[in-house]
């Protein structure tokens, strides 16, 4: 019973009629891909799409339509930073999706982003681009502007990157440009400055 | 050819052209609407110039998306999207494109085609065609190219060759574009593409299509309008060029800077793009094929200064740090301002990551 109670207090899973996505309460101390540990203050809802097999992790606050926060941990080198679509015409092969290969400086990780949030036909403008620490290395941090193709809306959004032993780690945030960004992002400083590489 | 009355609202081609208005007030309301006057009046007077009779009821909208599309809806809304704006080398092309939607127009296909769909989706997809957001992924760089019924197609393609053709243009223009549009196609589409639509089996293939265009356009030759193109776009290639580079299709994006370079070897801005396509794709053989396109761009009176900074970048992979240095210093002395400036002067500094 204490399980079952346990279970149904700490882990909040809604499975949404029709699609498949499952929204999981994630707090305290959690770990991406089994190798970049992040200790959380405050709750964050962790999002797995139907048939999710994307290589990152997606966490909301707001919701996915508002702002999303996306974790890759020990991404090898050759892997793509999202799934190829699946429905591909007959007899034809699937789109590029951005790659992340050795020995990408850090300007090219940031070219690897602004693709990834173009990808849909979205506009995109990097802004301020600098050197970082991201989970304990070196790396880059990263600024930029999305105007979502789906509906118009502008986003604010930012990027940390960082390489150890040929596989990255990143996170990237979007919020709408009014209200949301300025509010949560924040609360993502404080899970990025946590972030640390675990082996 | 008389003009087209509204429809009464409770018909379905007027419920249609309600759907279509209140579209047409999202666009203009849309971040994405291009607003440059100058540009949107050559592109309307060329509508006008083809459809005649029927200009007073067009109204062209420029939307800013790399891909190949322009749509006609009935209520007169025309859509031009910039990806056909970058990938159309003169005026005569572009009067096909519109000559070909025109035509759909003309001949009211969204009406038959909306009576024809078999099921909502089949309506849904066929009005995503017209939104602002159109169907993107999916399609590819052809997006929207495949709305309509092959006999439709058909009929639309005569009759923009009709009118291109009674407004002074050189009809093989229109075989051209496909002809352009194939090497793109066969990216994702395979060496074959061609002899089969790349959408929809029961669409002509882009080859037959090109050399029914070529019949069609017979011997005649007409006006190219290849400078007054190139005025009116001129002020946002470079930003085309860069919504190109972002969609991550390099090889596709090759293709058409490939066909750019050869029209125009010394042009600036497309051996930028093509030497920051290589540089990114960053494959065995790519860096010194970049660093020669760059090297070439900024060799030009009118290199973009981007191209400065993506030559101390290839250097800088090449470990070459005193040429590096040297294009990173003329990129951040041309952009004092540039938001990556910060990271240009740690490599300046020589720091790693």
């Amino acid at each position: 019973m204490n399980f079952l109670k346990s279970l149904f207090v700490s882990v909040v899973v809604l499975v949404l009629v029709g699609c498949g996505t499952t929204i999981v309460k994630v707090d305290g101390d959690q770990v991406v891909n089994g190798r970049m540990r992040v200790s959380l203050s405050e709750a964050w809802n962790k999002v797995t799409p139907a048939g999710g097999n994307q290589p990152y992790e997606v966490w909301t606050q707001e919701g996915m339509a508002l702002d999303q926060l996306r974790l890759w941990a020990a991404l090898p080198a050759g892997s793509n930073l999202v799934a190829p679509p699946k429905n591909v015409p007959s007899g034809q092969t699937a789109p590029r999706v951005p790659t992340f290969t050795a020995g990408m400086q850090p300007d090219q990780l940031v070219n690897l982003f602004e693709v990834l949030y173009a990808i849909d036909g979205s506009m995109v403008s990097i802004g301020k681009v600098e050197p970082t620490v991201f989970a304990g290395e070196r790396g880059v941090r990263f600024e930029f502007a999305v105007t979502r193709k789906l509906d118009g809306v502008q986003l604010s959004g930012v990027g940390w990157a960082a390489v150890r032993k040929n596989e990255l780690y990143a996170a990237s945030f979007v919020a709408p440009r009014l209200a949301f960004f300025p509010r949560l992002a924040p609360k993502v400083e404080r899970v990025v400055q946590s972030a640390l590489i675990q082996g | 050819m008389q003009r087209f009355a509204r429809p009464s609202l409770d018909t379905d081609e007027g419920g249609l052209w309600a759907m279509m208005d209140r579209e047409e007030t999202r666009l203009r309301r849309s971040p994405f609407l291009l607003r440059d006057k100058a540009l949107t009046q050559y592109v309307q007077d060329l509508a006008c110039r083809l459809g005649g009779d029927h200009c007073p009821d067009i109204r062209v909208h420029i939307v800013r998306t790399p891909l190949f599309n322009a749509n006609m809806a009935p209520n007169g809304m025309m859509q031009v999207w910039t990806g056909l704006l970058l990938r159309v080398e003169n005026e005569a092309q572009l009067a096909a494109v519109l000559g070909h939607e025109i035509g759909h127009y003309l001949e009211r296909h969204s009406t038959e085609r909306m009576r024809d769909a078999k099921s909502r989706l089949a309506f849904a997809q066929f009005m995503g065609l017209f939104g602002v957001v159109g169907a993107l992924g999916q399609l590819g760089v052809l997006a929207g190219a495949f709305a309509f019924s092959r006999e439709h197609e058909t009929r639309a393609d005569r009759l923009g060759m009709q009118l291109m053709q009674r407004a002074g243009y050189e009809g093989q223009q229109a075989a051209q574009v496909w002809e352009n549009l194939l090497g793109e196609l066969k990216i994702t589409g395979g060496e074959d593409v061609g002899k089969r639509s790349p959408m929809m089996a029961t669409h002509p293939p882009v080859e037959t299509r090109r050399s029914d265009l070529l019949q069609l356009a017979g011997e005649g030759g007409g006006k190219l309008g290849v400078a007054e193109f190139r005025s009116v776009t001129a002020a946002h290639r470079m930003d085309w060029l860069q919504d190109e580079i972002k969609r991550g299709q390099f090889e596709e994006s090759l293709v058409l800077f490939n066909r750019m370079l050869a029209a125009q070897p010394e042009d600036a801005q497309a051996l930028f793009a093509r030497g920051e396509i290589f540089r990114q794709r960053a494959g065995a053989a790519d860096l010194p094929k970049s660093l020669a396109d760059l090297t070439a761009s900024v060799a030009q009176e009118a290199a973009p200064v981007q191209a400065y900074r993506s030559l101390g970048l290839v250097h800088r992979q090449l470990s070459d740090t005193t040429q590096a240095n040297q294009a990173f210093e003329k990129y951040l002395s041309l952009a004092p301002d540039a938001s990556d400036a910060n990271l240009i002067k740690n490599y300046i500094s020589g720091a790693t990551l």
